[in-house]
């Protein structure tokens, strides 16, 4: 067995998710090495650690198919967060995460790209269920999480967040997409 | 990314070099768990152990080299992982070596390292590439010397003081 990778390109009206690129890497080390917004999400202490997240999230899309996008504004080009299905060792099962870089906020970009990830998990890779999960008061990440149609499962640990809160996302089904009866992938519509 | 994490495959008489397998994760998470990988950054917890190996995955495809896996010829067993790292805060791209448990002892590490470092000269334009070692590695030191290496200088590592030894450049062409 050989490890590929096969990063697809999504869209939304707004955004471009699409793979990696060495560029992003910049305004995302940004991000997870500030305290005050990483919190939620798992702050790295200095930069090559940030780039180490940065390279396990490849090598994330290389063994298991699926991981963080990055998610571009269309009108700009700017790299304005992640988005995308992640499922490390230790987790309870594949999860639906986002990310919006500081300046991007309170614009919907976090709804919309993970809506977007969410139905490709669904559709593309064939999930019947997603989960995502969410430190104890992170709000912002609550309400985004209930205005997606997640409710709340079960409190559990997490083996980088600790104590963590496991969200129930709609199945496909309940979302009105179309899947294979097999779970087997099939082209997006 | 469009670069894909391909990685060639190099055998030598008792290993095969070779890109990361899933089923690889065991052993390295046995080796980064162990107190051995106290010169390397360990020991790691199963989680930190995950995250290295998927970053040792994407250093292939950001960097377009790595480290590989050394399958053991005669038994199929991941043995360690021997090739060229450059991580964020690396002074410049280095050699580096892992032997697994039980597989010490038998030049495996030198076999690994002379087959990495002629790849690296050859097709990577890294001619006289370095190896970082922790002074009380005296193991990796024996090593370095037997490869024909020399103490270069002292310098920090992501914070930590560590000895750089410079390899001798590989004869390349002709």
């Amino acid at each position: 067995m050989t490890l590929s990778l096969n990063i697809p390109r999504l869209e939304t009206p707004r955004l471009i998710l699409r793979a990696p690129e060495p560029a992003d890497f910049e305004p995302l080390c940004a991000f997870l090495t500030d305290p005050t917004r990483a919190w939620g999400f798992g702050v790295e202490k200095d930069r090559p650690t940030a780039w180490r997240w940065f390279a396990a999230n490849i090598g994330h899309w290389a063994l298991r198919g699926f991981g963080y996008f990055t998610i571009e504004m269309k009108e700009t080009g700017a790299s304005c967060g992640i988005s995308g299905i992640w499922e490390p060792e230790g987790w309870p099962e594949p999860e639906v995460g986002w990310v919006v870089f500081d300046g991007f906020e309170g614009k919907g970009i976090a709804f919309e790209a993970a809506t977007r990830a969410r139905d490709w998990a669904y559709t593309d890779l064939g999930l019947t269920t997603l989960t995502s999960n969410i430190v104890p008061g992170n709000t912002r990440s609550v309400a985004l999480a209930e205005r997606m149609g997640a409710r709340y499962e079960r409190t559990y640990h997490n083996p980088n967040m600790g104590e963590d809160m496991l969200y129930r996302h709609p199945g496909p089904e309940a979302l009105g997409l179309e899947t294979d009866n097999d779970g087997s992938p099939e082209a997006y519509a | 990314m469009s670069l894909p994490p391909s990685v060639p495959v190099i055998e030598t008489e008792d290993l095969i070099l070779r890109g990361y397998r899933e089923e690889d994760f065991e052993a390295f998470a046995r080796f980064a768990a162990s107190d051995r990988a106290r010169f390397v950054g360990g020991p790691q917890a199963r989680y930190d152990s995950w995250r290295s190996f998927m970053a040792g995955i994407g250093h292939w495809s950001l960097r377009g080299y790595g480290m590989w896996m050394l399958e053991h010829r005669e038994t199929g067993e991941a043995a360690g992982r021997v090739g060229v790292i450059y991580n964020d805060g690396w002074h410049e791209p280095e050699l580096g070596w892992h032997i697994y448990d039980g597989f010490e002892g038998r030049g495996y590490a030198y076999q690994a390292c002379r087959a990495a470092r002629r790849h690296a000269a050859e097709h990577l334009g890294m001619n006289s590439i370095m190896s970082y070692i922790a002074p009380d590695n005296t193991r990796s030191v024996r090593l370095a010397q037997r490869l024909g290496c020399w103490h270069e200088r002292d310098v920090e590592l992501l914070g930590t003081p560590c000895q750089l030894w410079r390899h001798p450049a590989e004869q390349v062409g002709a």
